[in-house]
């Protein structure tokens, strides 16, 4: 029975491995070999050079912003003591399961409200502007850095806090000196993760800000708008500098996590 | 026992980590003595050594040490060293900074902190040893390494948590040195756990007795198998005779 079970179980892994193979692998050959065909003309293009520069620098900014609070956050989370945690846990986490377009819809209905109003007459304008892009990445993937940071921060050796503490080192200093150094190759991943995301992220932007050439238009904006003008060309090529930077990121990240638990092995 | 006299009183203290209990923990500490916790594998020892440290809010009961409820103290106040089992080095640092990571904390000047790492580690023959990194050292070189960074602050109590069960008998005969040696020196008292019988009697002024999560009593080493001890520690010590003595 049980041999049945487990080739069974082997058959199933194998066929949706070579079923991911065939439609994923043939789908980034077309995007590519059709990609780096018109690359070179696309990139001198300056709608697609103004899509590019608006999304690194939105997924820049966001990834920033987003890594400076969930660092904190994820550290009291994991490491303070406190009848709250629970709760604030289930709250941080709730936007990871609301689809995006939903996160965006929350944001268009607040930032219209006179409170957005008020923000736009203060010089901040959201809807409609870059800053709305910043805003979406922001809030769409704090959860996720949250998760990511705390996991990082949870795999640390919680005795060498306690050694550090009865050193003399204050909480403070012992983030410093002994918990982030510990996980620093896997923050340094969750970083990238973050941008990567950030970079790629369409829904909750597109309910935002919406999508207007030379304006709100990011990478993944730009596809969207080449397809539905029937560009395919130019749809590619932005696909292909999408999947670029997304497989170099995975590629550092799983590096890094690889070069973590290297060092964590000597405790063996 | 004379409050004066005390340097450390564990008043009927109660941990429930998970589903492990440890109940109604009660004993005291000289100032430079060597105190024993003896137990079988499993009995909470490592629980109750973190708690007399502070690591965990008890449920029940309190520590003073040196006058003061423990838990008043905040943790970098306190000053006590301790050693795990597994030595618990920082991995990314040398062992300079292992050892020197005690005073910089402290905000000592960097060229005393020279000086003080030099001297503890000529103390505990590691001068060799010093731009090393943990993962590069063997058990017994670490454990030094670790005693040094836990000495060089001057700690009234020193913690040790089974110090000698991951090492062989030669270099097990050199720490025994070597925790005599810190008594002696330092002056400060020491609490360790261990399994083993024959390292309470050889190091130990006084040991306690835990089983089960219950702490079963304190005796001075030397009446270890005479003192008055319930029927589970007798059966505990006298399993442990016949295969011992």
């Amino acid at each position: 029975m049980y041999k049945t079970h487990k080739t069974c179980f082997q058959v199933i892994c194998i066929l949706l491995t070579l079923l991911t193979v065939i439609l994923i692998g043939s789908n980034i050959l077309v995007i590519a070999v059709r990609g780096i065909r018109c690359l070179a003309d696309n990139m001198r293009d300056r709608e697609t050079l103004f899509a590019l520069w608006i999304s690194l620098k939105s997924s820049c900014i966001s990834t920033v912003l987003c890594f400076c609070l969930a660092v904190p956050a994820a550290y009291t989370l994991t490491k303070m003591q406190s009848v709250f945690h629970p709760f604030m846990e289930t709250m941080l986490e709730l936007t990871l399961s609301l689809p995006y377009i939903v996160i965006g819809l929350s944001l268009l209905i607040i930032f219209s409200s006179p409170f957005g109003k008020a923000l736009k007459k203060a010089g901040f304008p959201v809807i409609f502007s870059s800053n709305g892009i910043v805003l979406a990445q922001l809030v769409v993937n704090l959860p996720f850095a949250i998760k990511l940071v705390s996991t990082a921060f949870l795999s640390t050796d919680r005795k060498l806090e306690y050694v550090a503490g009865l050193l003399g080192a204050t909480p403070w200093k012992c983030m410093q000196t002994i918990v982030l150094p510990q996980c620093r190759n896997a923050l340094i991943s969750s970083l990238i993760l973050i941008w990567s995301r950030a970079l790629g992220e369409f829904g909750a932007t597109l309910m935002l800000v919406g999508i207007t050439r030379m304006k709100t238009e990011t990478l993944p904006a730009s596809i969207y708008l080449n397809v539905s003008v029937n560009n395919l060309d130019g749809a590619l090529s932005g696909a292909f500098i999408l999947m670029i930077i997304s497989a170099a990121s995975l590629c550092m990240a799983n590096y890094l996590t690889r070069s973590d638990k290297r060092l964590s092995r000597y405790h063996g | 026992m004379d409050n004066k006299n005390t340097l450390l009183q564990v008043k009927d203290l109660t941990v429930k980590r998970g589903n492990f209990l440890l109940d109604h923990v009660s004993l005291s500490v000289r100032p430079r003595e060597i105190f024993a916790i003896l137990g079988s594998t499993g009995s909470g020892k490592t629980l109750l050594l973190e708690a007399i440290a502070g690591f965990y809010k008890p449920e029940k009961g309190e520590v003073i040490y040196c006058g003061l409820p423990l838990l008043e103290i905040p943790i970098f106040r306190r000053n006590i060293g301790y050693l795990y089992q597994d030595y618990s080095l920082f991995p990314h640092m040398t062992a300079y900074s292992n050892i020197a990571y005690g005073l910089k904390m402290q905000g000592v000047a960097k060229a005393e902190i020279h000086d003080r790492v030099n001297a503890i580690a000529g103390r505990f023959g590691i001068l060799h040893l010093l731009k090393q990194y943990p993962g590069t050292l063997s058990g017994g070189e670490q454990q030094r390494i670790a005693l040094a960074r836990a000495m060089i602050r001057h700690p009234a109590l020193l913690l040790l948590d089974e110090p000698f069960s991951a090492l062989d008998p030669m270099t097990r005969k050199d720490i025994y040195g070597i925790i005599l040696k810190i008594r002696e020196e330092f002056g400060c008292a020491i609490i360790f756990v261990t399994h083993d019988f024959t390292e309470a009697e050889i190091l130990a002024d006084k040991t306690g007795i835990l089983l089960h999560g219950r702490y079963r009593g304190t005796a001075d080493a030397k009446d270890l198998y005479t003192a008055p001890w319930d029927t589970d520690t007798m059966a505990f010590l006298n399993i442990k005779n016949k295969g011992d003595i």
